[in-house]
C-alpha cells in the first residue's frame, strides 16, 4: 500500500538546536498512526512541519507518491491535510456551525449561506456518530473538553480530508470522554483517512493504532505495525530508542 | 431428480430479500435496488408493488434531488405502521422496546432489576406490562409483527427454554411460553442468548457491518459473546454455542459461576476485576468498573494492576478465539468495552505474543458501535425474522 503521505531524511532546526534528524514517517489510508515519543521528543514539531506551520530545513515531503512543496497552512490544507493542535483553536464566543467554518466561508470562492453551513455542520456530525451535542447553534463555551474535541476533529473531516492529525487530543479528557474521542478516531480512519494520533496513553495508542511511529530525542526509532510489538517494547523504544533488533543504532534506524 | 425452486418459493424468497434490503439499509431507490439484488427493473417494480400493497413498504419521491432527469422512486419501510416487540433481560435491567420495521426504537421503558434469587414472575410482569403500555398507545392501523426477547442466559434452540443462567440464578425457565401466555398477542415469543443477539446486532447493524466473521464478547456480570462465522451465528448443537466466556483460560484459576475453574468470564468478568481492585462488595454493575477505569487513569496503582491483570487475561482469550475462528473483527460490548479500551496495551501484547502471525495481521479490534442497546437490537433482529422470511404469509396472519 502506498502511503497518503511520506516524509523522507526531515531535518529542523530551531537556530543552533537541531530538534528533528533525518525523520522518516508515513501514514497510510484507513488507518490510525500513533506517533510517540516522551516530552520534547519532536512529535509536535514533525506534525507542524506536515501542517506548513515550520518550513523543513531539508529532506523530502511527498502526498500520494508525489513530492510537493509545503510553505504554509494553506498549502496542507489544499492537499486535504487537517490538523487538530495541540493547543486547539476554537473560538468560544462563536457556536459549532461558525467554528467549523471559520476561515473557510469563501473556500474556491463560493460564498456559503447559514442554511448551506448548518446543514453540511449537521452532516458531518451525524456522519461521525456524534450525538452528545445538543444543538450545532451553542456556543462553543459552553462544551465539555470531548465535545470542543470532537468539533475541532469534525471541522477537520468536514473539508473532505484525507490526512487528520490529532495532537494529544486525549490529554486533557477524563474516560468517559476519552473513550467517545478514540471511537471516533477509529471510525475516521474506517471512513478509509489516514489518522494520525499523538498520545502518550499507551492504552490509548494500543487501543485504536494500526501502526506506531516512535520518537527518539528527535530521530524516529522504528515504524512498526501494532500487531507486531508489545507494551514493552514501545516503551523501550520511546525512553532509548531501541528494542533487541528494532530502533536505533548509532543514531541510525534498523 | 428434485425440482427446482418453484416460481412461488423465489417470489417469496425475492420479497424477504427487498424486504430485508430497506429494513436493514434504510430508503433505497427503485434503481438502486436493482443493481443490488441482481433483478430487473420490473421484477423489482412487481415485488415493489406486493410489499406496498401489503403495507410493509412505501415508494415515495426522494427528498432532494441532485441530478437532472426523472428521479428513481424511493422505497422506504413503513416503520411506523409495521412493528415488533423488543425485550431484554439482563442481569441488572429489564428493558422493552417498540421497534419499526427499519429498525427504529419507536417508544421503549426501562427498570432495574435487583441481582438475587430468580423468581419467572418478577421479570414476566414487569415487562408485559411496559407491552401492554406501549401498544395501547400505537394507532389502529399499525401491525405487531413479532416478539423476542434477550436473554442472559443458555437459551435452547428447539423450545426456547432457557436451561442455564448462573448469574441470573436461573435453570430450565420455559420464559418464551409464560411471556407469550402473558402478553395475550397471539404470538409466540422468541428467544435468544443476549450475547448471541448482540453479536448479530454488530453485525447487521453496528460496527461489524459488511464483516462477515467476526467474534462478539459480551460483558455483563459474566462474560457471553457470539460468533458470526460466514454471516451465520454459530449456534452448535442445542443453540448454546459460542459461550466464549466459558473457555478455561487458568485451570489453576478463580471459581466460575458455572462450576468450573479459569473460566474466561472467572477471569475478567466484573467480579475479578472489582476483586483486583480491591473495591468488591461496595459498588457493582457498570458504574463500579468505570469507577476502576477512571482510577486507574488518574493514576491509582492498584487499580491499574487490576485492569492489566484482568487485561492479559483477556488477550489470552481473544488469542485463543481468533486462532480458533481467524475472524476479521473481534468486538468488545458491554462493560468490556471499558475494560478493552483502559487496558488494550495490555490485551494486545497477549495477542501479539499467543495468537498466529497470519490471524491477527488483518484483525481488527473494535468497540460496540451499539453500545447498551446492542443486546435489545439484537432481540428486535430476532423477532423481525419471521416476517423478512415471508413477508406476506406473516402479515396476512398478524393482521387477521
Ligand atoms: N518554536 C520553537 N523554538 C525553539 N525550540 C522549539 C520550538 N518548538 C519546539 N522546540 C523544541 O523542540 C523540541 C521538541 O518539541 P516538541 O514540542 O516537538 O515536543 P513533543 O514531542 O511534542 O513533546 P510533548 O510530548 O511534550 O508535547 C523541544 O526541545 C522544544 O523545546
Ligand atoms: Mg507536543
Amino acid at each position: 500500500m502506498t502511503p497518503v503521505l511520506e516524509l523522507r531524511g526531515i531535518d529542523k532546526s530551531f537556530g543552533p538546536v537541531q530538534v528533528l534528524h533525518d525523520v522518516a514517517f508515513s501514514v497510510y489510508p484507513g488507518e490510525v498512526t500513533a506517533l510517540v515519543g516522551d516530552n520534547g521528543a519532536g512529535k509536535s514539531t514533525l506534525v507542524k512541519c506536515v501542517g506548513g506551520i515550520h518550513p523543513i530545513d531539508s529532506g523530502e515531503y511527498l502526498f500520494e507518491g508525489k513530492p510537493v512543496q509545503v510553505g504554509s497552512p494553506r498549502d496542507a490544507a489544499g492537499l486535504g491535510i487537517e490538523i487538530v493542535y495541540q493547543d486547539l483553536a476554537l473560538c468560544d464566543n462563536l457556536d459549532i456551525v461558525q467554528n467549523m467554518f471559520l476561515g473557510r466561508e469563501h473556500k474556491r470562492g463560493i460564498v456559503l449561506d447559514e442554511d448551506t453551513m448548518e446543514e453540511m455542520a449537521a452532516r458531518t456530525l451525524e456522519s461521525l456518530s456524534v450525538r452528545t451535542v445538543k444543538s450545532i447553534r451553542q456556543h462553543v463555551s459552553s462544551l465539555s473538553g470531548g465535545q470542543r474535541q470532537t468539533v475541532a476533529i469534525a471541522k477537520a473531516v468536514l473539508w473532505n480530508s484525507k490526512v487528520v492529525i490529532l495532537d494529544e487530543p486525549t490529554a486533557a479528557l477524563g474516560v468517559a470522554q476519552t473513550a467517545q474521542v478514540l471511537e471516533l478516531v477509529r471510525r475516521l480512519a474506517d471512513q478509509g483517512l489516514a489518522v494520525v494520533l499523538i498520545s502518550h496513553n499507551m492504552n490509548d495508542v494500543f487501543a485504536v493504532s494500526d501502526r506506531i511511529a516512535a520518537l527518539y530525542l528527535g530521530r524516529m526509532a522504528a515504524q512498526v505495525k501494532t500487531s507486531d510489538v508489545t507494551h514493552a517494547q514501545v516503551v523501550e523504544l520511546i525512553t532509548s530508542g531501541r528494542s533487541g533488533d528494532l530502533g536505533l543504532t548509532n543514531g541510525v534506524p534498523a | 431428480m428434485r425440482a427446482g425452486p418453484s416460481q412461488e418459493e423465489i417470489r417469496r424468497h425475492n420479497l424477504g430479500a427487498l424486504l430485508r434490503h430497506v429494513h436493514l439499509s434504510g430508503p433505497t431507490s427503485r434503481a438502486e435496488l436493482t443493481s443490488r439484488m441482481g433483478l430487473n427493473r420490473s421484477t423489482i417494480m412487481a415485488l415493489t408493488a406486493d410489499l406496498t400493497a401489503a403495507g410493509l413498504v412505501r415508494e415515495e419521491l426522494p427528498r432532494e434531488t441532485g441530478r437532472a432527469g426523472r428521479p428513481s422512486l424511493v422505497v422506504r419501510p413503513e416503520s411506523a405502521r409495521v412493528y415488533v416487540f423488543a425485550l431484554d433481560v439482563g442481569v441488572d435491567r429489564l428493558v422493552a422496546a417498540r421497534v419499526g420495521l427499519g429498525g427504529a426504537v419507536l417508544d421503549r421503558r426501562e427498570t432495574v432489576r435487583r441481582r438475587g434469587p430468580f423468581s419467572l414472575e418478577e421479570v414476566v410482569g414487569p415487562l408485559a406490562a411496559f407491552a401492554r403500555q406501549m401498544h395501547r398507545r400505537t394507532r389502529p392501523d399499525t401491525v405487531c409483527v413479532g416478539v423476542a426477547a434477550a436473554f442472559s442466559g443458555g437459551v435452547a434452540q428447539s423450545d426456547g427454554v432457557v436451561r442455564f443462567g448462573p448469574n441470573m440464578g436461573s435453570v430450565d425457565v420455559p420464559f418464551g411460553e409464560e411471556m407469550a401466555r402473558r402478553l395475550a398477542l397471539g404470538l409466540p415469543v422468541t428467544v435468544g442468548n443476549d450475547a448471541n443477539l448482540a453479536a448479530m446486532a454488530e453485525h447487521l447493524r453496528g460496527v461489524g457491518v459488511g464483516c462477515r466473521d467476526l467474534v462478539y464478547l459480551h460483558g455483563d456480570v459474566g462474560v457471553g459473546g457470539g460468533v458470526i462465522a460466514g454471516g451465520a451465528l454459530l449456534g452448535g448443537h442445542q443453540g448454546f454455542g459460542g459461550e466464549v466466556g466459558h473457555m478455561v483460560v487458568n485451570p489453576q484459576g478463580r471459581l466460575c459461576g458455572c462450576g468450573s475453574r479459569g473460566c474466561l468470564e472467572a477471569e475478567v468478568g466484573e467480579r475479578a476485576l472489582l476483586e483486583a481492585a480491591g473495591r468488591f462488595g461496595s459498588q457493582v454493575g457498570r458504574e463500579a468498573v468505570r469507577a476502576v477505569v477512571s482510577a486507574a487513569d488518574r493514576g491509582d496503582i492498584v487499580a491499574q494492576a487490576a485492569l492489566s491483570r484482568v487485561g492479559d487475561w483477556l488477550g489470552l482469550g481473544v488469542a485463543n478465539l481468533v486462532n480458533v475462528f481467524n475472524p476479521e473483527m473481534v468486538v468488545f460490548g458491554g462493560m468490556l468495552r471499558e475494560v478493552y479500551l483502559g487496558s488494550a496495551a495490555q490485551v494486545r501484547s497477549r495477542l501479539n505474543l499467543d495468537a498466529l502471525s497470519p490471524s491477527r495481521e488483518h484483525l481488527r479490534l473494535r468497540t460496540t458501535a451499539l453500545g447498551d442497546d446492542a443486546t435489545l437490537v439484537g432481540a428486535a433482529e430476532l423477532a423481525f425474522a419471521q416476517v423478512l422470511a415471508d413477508p406476506l404469509e406473516v402479515l396476512a396472519r398478524a393482521g387477521s
